[in-house]
């Protein structure tokens, strides 16, 4: 495992890039304070790229309507000025107070890369929590997820890697990742496999014919069923078998006994399984910061976002005050409440100007744009 | 405020819902699984995931299905209701029931 490199100081540190994150690092930008972003998922935009990139949002103001990928690209394009640096795919494990006030906050990325800040603020845009894959149902599987070699991976596995140690590999999931990952496994050679042997080597398993997937991506899959490179199949997971020749001689995943729509069972070959059931959130780490929390909310005073720890703030669904309403509209407001706070905290003292973006020569020049002429 | 499990969860019990809890505030009883309102953070993220649309806010709560806010609470009191944070299996006559209405005598407690 490596070692955690030596910790990212910083003016700010937000924990989230959603909507709320994202607006909220431009809005440190407008107040001169450096910031890192850290969010679990790949990509920047939070709930709104995750779970519903492609659904209109119909209340925010003057964008009539706007879908949640739209919305995230505009947010970016608008924060490009300030370039924070953005670190996806880091889950932040922790939060601690330092003897001189600041914060350091970890994260894990997985066994090879962490990462540390040292930050004076800290802004919680959480949301409902860290976005994780969902697990299997099945508690018999949580073995093969760690001993090698791995049997059930719920992370990235490039093609080559899969269909190297696997002759019998199951997709399970019925959205868009599910059967692109299945698609994928099959163009890295798996039609030779299929004919040599007359036997799937990737199969596609969901509980119902109905998947969750674009027309074209439907057609691309019929093509492959109708070549027979893959199979679908219909059922849950509901058992496992297995035998000897596993990690650590432990046992082997062979195959999964499966409960069919038509309530029968059946035994489907198994030697890699690789889940890919969406997402869910879970406050998990979050709760375990040991902040006061509320109902699982993080308390802050309306004005400022500020919770009870100093220099700890919240925005956007994660916090809580009189009033308060889950909107990204009222987001955008905590947002922009947080940012003045936060420079008022940072520069003692300095008097603190309301700017507009459409007179002041200095906002202008920050954003790249008019000149001052 | 909270979200509420309404009559048409009732002798289906599907569980999709549980997975994607992020404070993990679902009770499960014999035929029927409740939110405990003192957990729920009103994330809805649960409500798209019921194949039997039976979770509201609870200020959208129908008419019809009102008395569900407070069984909820009473529900998830009860000793023998554990939480319940992984899928499981419907119930086996699940599809038989997904369409019923006025289920609520048959709730097991």
């Amino acid at each position: 495992m490596a070692a955690t490199p030596p910790p990212i100081e910083t003016e700010a540190l937000i924990i989230g890039a959603g909507p709320a994150g994202l607006f909220l690092a431009f809005q440190l930008g407008l107040q001169e304070v450096a910031c890192h972003l850290v969010d679990v998922l790949p990509e920047p935009g939070g709930q709104c790229a995750a779970l519903y990139p492609d659904k209109p949002i119909y209340d925010l103001p003057g964008l009539p309507v706007c879908s949640g990928r739209e919305l995230t690209e505009r947010l970016l394009q608008q924060l490009r000025p300030f370039n924070p640096p953005l670190h996806l795919g880091q889950l932040v494990s922790g939060l601690q107070r330092q003897p001189d006030g600041r914060w350091l906050v970890r994260s894990s990325g997985g066994p090879n890369s962490s990462q540390a800040w040292l930050a004076p603020t800290v802004f919680i845009a959480a949301g409902v929590g860290a976005f994780v894959p969902r697990k299997e149902a099945l508690p018999e599987l949580e073995p093969f997820e760690h001993s090698p070699p791995v049997q059930v991976c719920y992370h990235d596995l490039p093609p080559e890697a899969a269909l190297a140690t696997a002759k019998h590999i199951v997709v399970h999931g019925g959205d868009a990742a599910a059967v692109e990952l299945a698609l994928a496994l099959v163009q890295e050679g798996t039609q030779e496999w299929a004919q040599k042997t007359g036997q799937n080597r990737i199969t596609l398993l969901h509980r119902s014919e109905r998947l969750q997937i674009e027309p074209a991506l439907q057609a691309a899959l019929d093509r492959a069923l109708a070549a027979q490179t893959l199979q679908l199949v219909l059922g849950q997971p509901v058992g496992i078998v297995s035998g000897p020749g596993g990690g650590q001689a432990g046992p082997a995943l062979q195959a999964l006994q499966l409960a069919t729509p038509g309530g029968g069972q059946t035994t489907l070959p198994c030697d890699l399984l690789l889940p890919r059931l969406g997402l869910s959130p879970k406050l998990g780490p979050l709760a375990d910061w040991g902040l006061a929390l509320q109902r699982k909310l993080l308390p802050v005073d309306s004005a400022t976002m500020a919770s009870a720890e100093p220099g700890l703030y919240a925005v956007g669904d994660i916090n809580h005050y009189p009033g308060k309403r889950k909107l990204i509209v009222c987001a955008f407001h905590e947002a922009t409440l947080a940012a003045f706070a936060a420079a008022a905290q940072l520069r003692p003292g300095q008097r603190q100007l309301l700017q507009y973006t459409t007179t002041s020569p200095r906002l202008q020049q920050l954003l790249g744009v008019g000149g001052g002429g | 405020m909270t979200h509420v499990v309404t009559e048409a969860c009732i002798a289906c019990k599907y569980t999709d819902c549980v997975d994607v809890c992020p404070v993990d505030c679902f009770r499960e009883g014999p035929n029927f699984l409740t939110i405990d309102p003192d957990e729920c953070i009103d994330c809805a993220v649960c409500i798209p995931e019921c194949p039997v649309s039976a979770i509201y806010p609870e200020e959208d709560v129908p008419r019809d299905q009102q008395h569900m806010i407070a069984l909820n609470a009473e529900l998830a009191r009860l000793p023998g209701w554990k939480s319940i944070t992984k899928r499981k299996s419907p119930l086996p006559d699940a599809d038989d029931h997904k369409d019923m209405s006025g289920k609520l005598p048959l709730l097991k407690r």
